[in-house]
């Protein structure tokens, strides 16, 4: 890919920042010229918006992870109530 | 009548470790049952083992009962927990001798991610399918996907995942947009896979 260099960041640079970026922990100057960037570069752009729909998709999984298994946390539970027997 | 208190969702985690503490059975349980998921899915992820998670799963339940007294609320009891089953997770692991990867360039990692690519759609398409998510996942190290499961599954900020990690805020930082730009690359290849396997559902 060819590097370019607008908004005051290169691609690479984008691309180092990326995940700062989408979970919003960038200054605001800086934000500012990621945001000038990706406007203006399509590549960075299309990349950027599809790496963020990952990370929304990742962040999705804990809301689709069952729980523990009944039968873990059954066994869990025994185990614990021994061992504090044993104790 | 039933503990009232302890039936209701709300109550805080301190608080049950606390009666944990004074030896009320009851609270430990609810704590346990609260956070035992989040324990087995970090222990799985670094023993790539269901057996020694479970272990792991237990020996960080019976190890927070023992040292509850010890929770001083600084952090949160899930990062607490986790910072125990991740110790016994790689205490485990270097009993077995294993162990992790490789610091490749970003400019590497971005590009077998799709970065400069013609179609940098595929990673975020396949990732909105979650047996190729957990699929990818299960490709990564275990060092990629404990910092994966911490900061974006299980929601940690970015500090109670550096101190459940014991590394820097910074090195936190690089360490995640390194893992999530690997599972970009392992997203993109299962896609790449389904398409020359003329796949696509």
């Amino acid at each position: 890919m060819k590097e370019r260099n607008v908004g005051g960041l290169r691609c690479s640079e984008v691309l180092a920042v990326l995940s700062e970026y989408v979970d919003g922990e960038l200054d605001d100057s800086v934000v500012g010229k990621v945001e000038k960037h990706l406007l203006a570069c399509p590549n960075c752009e299309r990349f950027g918006r599809n790496f963020g729909s990952m990370v929304v998709s990742l962040r999705k999984e804990s809301e689709q992870s069952p729980e523990a298994e009944l039968d873990v946390m059954a066994r869990l539970l025994e185990q614990l109530r021994k061992a504090k027997a044993e104790a | 009548m039933l503990d009232r208190h302890l039936k209701d969702e709300s109550t805080p985690d301190p608080h049950l470790i606390a009666l944990t503490a004074a030896g009320d059975r009851r609270a430990f349980e609810r704590l346990t049952e609260r956070h035992a998921a989040a324990v087995l899915r970090l222990a799985t992820a670094v023993t790539d083992d269901p057996a020694s998670a479970e272990d792991i799963l237990q020996q960080t339940f019976l190890s927070a009962y023992r040292n509850a007294a010890s929770f001083r609320g600084e952090g949160s009891a899930r990062a607490w927990l986790l910072t125990i089953a991740r110790n016994a997770a790689y205490r485990l692991r270097a009993k077995q001798g294993r162990e992790d990867l490789m610091n490749e360039p970003l400019m590497t990692l971005g590009r077998d991610a799709g970065w400069g690519s013609d179609n940098p759609e595929a990673l975020a398409i396949a990732a909105q399918r979650r047996d190729t998510l957990t699929r990818a996942l299960q490709t990564l190290s275990p060092g990629d996907r404990e910092v994966l499961i911490l900061r974006d599954i299980e929601g940690l900020s970015g500090q109670e995942a550096a101190e459940v990690l014991g590394i820097t805020g910074r090195a936190l930082k690089s360490r995640l947009h390194r893992a999530r730009l690997r599972l970009a690359g392992a997203l993109r290849a299962s896609a790449e896979i389904k398409l020359t396997d003329g796949g696509g559902g």
